[in-house]
């Protein structure tokens, strides 16, 4: 009785699972499905889910017009800028607050946290006048800089440094390490995984950043993917299936990206929540 | 080598005091050992010597050099931690030699160095290794060598023996009064362990609430403690505490009534006591003798509660008459004496130069010796 029970309630769950997975899937799939797809075919009054006319059309025109290689190095040089700046940034913030004693070390910890109730589009005109002031705008440096300050990422950091027992520290204190070789030497090695986990979801928010470059660039030279986007549809007017095509390109380096480091990441947010891997 | 001393040395914590005077010289290649229970301020006054902690009041010298704010790595001294903080991602060839690297260390020397320190500890074949891939002995045996490769003039211990198992760390021991003789490094050590401090100490500081009370050889501390707290302290089972009150003297020989009524005499010179003043008396476990109820003049009646036969000697637990429930003496007997049953009266006695007097305030009488009668003390 019990067992039957329990079949039914492994039944009931498997098919939640595979529907919420459906679901969750069925926006990327339909993305393939229309990018594959003739130009006509995408405003075709007849419903299909699958096409008509199986064609790579969409890809070629689009990797062919627009900018699209530049705004894939742009997009790439300014997510990989961000992720190495704020994993610097975020792991000395952390070390700092988790491991050293100083006067205001609260009260920074505080601020830094507070940062976490400030909605970036709160800022968006501060930032903007600043980086006018500076010069910045249309440049590698204006894209990177506001984006390389992560609370939530020095807040995992510092959390998972609690947990290393401080004899580690005092040992390489006592072997003549200063704090920045014990952060490199010994805390960066220990926290390998969160590193990465923290490292690949900075990369990817930063990768599918539509707003702030929305922003601060104007030059098309100068667009990352998510702001190419739109231009690609502004240039072919509603082509659906060079759109998608575009926003399918666009996507791939993430997802490899994810795929190839899927391990890490997970086991980086187990380590993170305390469980084992 | 090199001499440590401390003077005056506090430590406070907000409003939380630490450490509360600590007046201490350690020579050149002695062997002291830190003692006392949890929270006395052991661990920290080690810490304050490694340079981990900083002080909030008074002086350290090592090697008659003011310490106080030297960077650890520059006061010529070695700490091994407790729970051996080997770096898990470096090998234990890296993890003994880091600190030489971080000091510039020609790569050659470092090899020379640690290969010493492994053929001295006979780790040579764990050096690939990583510290997750060792016994916890092994662990132990690299946390020394880390220690050993830098050459320090003053090793620091923070009870590293705690995390062996019984057998392991017995043999250790015996290692680490190998090593002492063949360094002749001055070395600290601190545990909480009282064989540990009895075995490898050739001074032991007794620390309690913060404060020193008392340092002296082995020996010293366990045939002349200087209060209740050092008596009680060292020797296991502890020794055998009885309220009583002073009720006679004679020279420098002692009656004290117990709160039973039976009146012992005791070899102390209480000349700056007065009658009917409370005191402790204490006895070790090992100088009390077990008689047959009745036979002895001057004993202690008391009833067996619980006899315990350890191979080598048996445990005789007893309620001695008048004692507050639950209240129980120690008696080690020999082995080869068959003990009394639970339940059986007996008469406890003692040889009167073997016991301890301590007043009101814990302070221990000065040793006297018996006389043939005792004589009752002058009224206050």
């Amino acid at each position: 009785m019990r067992n039957q029970s329990q079949l039914w309630w492994s039944i009931a769950a498997v098919a939640c699972a595979v529907l919420l997975a459906a679901l969750w899937a069925f926006p990327l799939l339909w993305a393939v499905s229309t990018a594959l797809r003739p130009e006509h075919e995408t405003v075709s009054a007849t419903f299909h889910w699958l096409p008509q006319v199986w064609t790579l059309d969409a890809f070629r025109k689009t990797l062919s017009a627009g900018n699209l290689p530049r705004w894939l190095f742009n997009s790439a040089l300014v997510s990989l800028l961000v992720t190495v700046v704020t994993m610097a940034i975020s792991l000395g913030a952390a070390y700092a607050f988790s491991q050293l004693r100083f006067r205001g070390r609260g009260i920074l910890f505080a601020l830094a946290m507070l940062a976490f109730l400030l909605p970036f589009e709160a800022l968006l005109v501060p930032l903007f006048r600043t980086m006018h002031q500076l010069g910045m705008i249309n440049s590698y440096a204006g894209l990177v800089l506001p984006q390389v300050v992560s609370p939530v990422v020095i807040y995992v950091f510092k959390q998972f440094f609690d947990q290393i027992p401080a004899d580690f520290r005092e040992a390489a204190v006592m072997d003549g390490a200063n704090p920045l070789r014990v952060l490199w030497s010994v805390y960066l090695p220990l926290s390998g995984n969160i590193v990465w986990a923290m490292a690949i979801v900075t990369f990817i928010g930063a990768w599918n950043n539509f707003l702030w470059p929305f922003i601060i660039v104007t030059s098309n030279d100068m667009m990352t993917i998510p702001l190419g986007l739109t231009q690609t549809y502004d240039a072919f007017g509603v082509r659906y299936a060079q759109l998608m095509a575009a926003a399918l390109i666009g996507a791939l380096p993430v997802g490899l990206a994810y795929v190839v480091f899927q391990r890490r990441v997970t086991q980086g947010f187990l380590a993170a929540s305390g469980l084992k891997a | 080598m090199a001499s440590v001393s401390l003077r005056g040395i506090r430590k406070q914590y907000d409003n939380n005091s630490v450490l509360k005077g600590i007046d201490l010289d350690i020579a050149d290649g002695e062997f002291v050992v830190f003692v006392g229970p949890s929270g006395c301020g052991k661990s920290t006054l080690l810490r304050i010597i490694a340079g981990l902690e900083d002080i909030s009041d008074g002086t350290l010298e090592i090697g008659g050099r003011v310490s106080n704010t030297i960077e650890p790595a520059r006061r010529g001294i070695a700490m091994v931690f407790q729970s051996y903080a080997l770096y898990p991602h470096m090998s234990v060839f890296d993890n003994m030699g880091f600190a030489l690297k971080l000091a510039k260390v020609p790569k050659a020397e470092i090899a020379e160095r640690v290969g010493r320190a492994a053929e001295i500890l006979q780790i040579g074949h764990l050096l690939e290794r990583k510290p997750k891939a060792l016994s916890g002995g092994q662990r132990q045996r690299v946390a020394i060598g880390r220690a050993i490769v830098r050459k320090p003039e003053v090793f620091l211990f923070d009870e590293p023996l705690s995390n062996l198992d019984a057998a392991l760390r017995g043999q250790t021991r015996v290692e680490l009064a190998r090593l002492h003789r063949e360094l002749k490094s001055t070395m600290i050590y601190v545990t909480h362990d009282q064989v540990e401090a009895m075995t490898l100490g050739q001074k032991i500081v007794v620390l309690n609430g913060g404060r020193i009370e008392q340092v002296g050889t082995p020996f010293d501390l366990y045939e002349r403690p200087a209060n209740k707290f050092v008596a009680g302290f060292l020797g296991s089972p502890r020794m055998n505490f009885f309220e009583a009150t002073l009720a006679g003297q004679l020279g420098r020989s002692t009656t004290v009534l117990l709160a039973g009524g039976a009146r012992v005499q005791v070899a102390a010179d209480v000349a700056r006591a007065q009658a009917g003043a409370r005191v402790t008396l204490g006895i070790r476990p090992e100088h009390l003798q077990i008689g047959r109820a009745g036979g002895h003049d001057g004993g202690i009646g008391a009833t067996v509660a619980l006899v315990e036969y350890l191979g080598d000697v048996t445990l005789v637990y007893a309620n001695v008459d008048g004692a507050e429930a639950g209240e129980m003496v120690a008696v080690k007997c020999d082995a080869d004496t068959a003990p009394p049953r639970p339940g059986s009266r007996v008469e406890l006695v003692f040889p009167a130069t073997r016991a301890f007097l301590f007043d009101e305030e814990g302070q221990v009488f000065a040793p006297g010796w018996v006389e043939s009668t005792a004589a009752p003390l002058s009224q206050a």
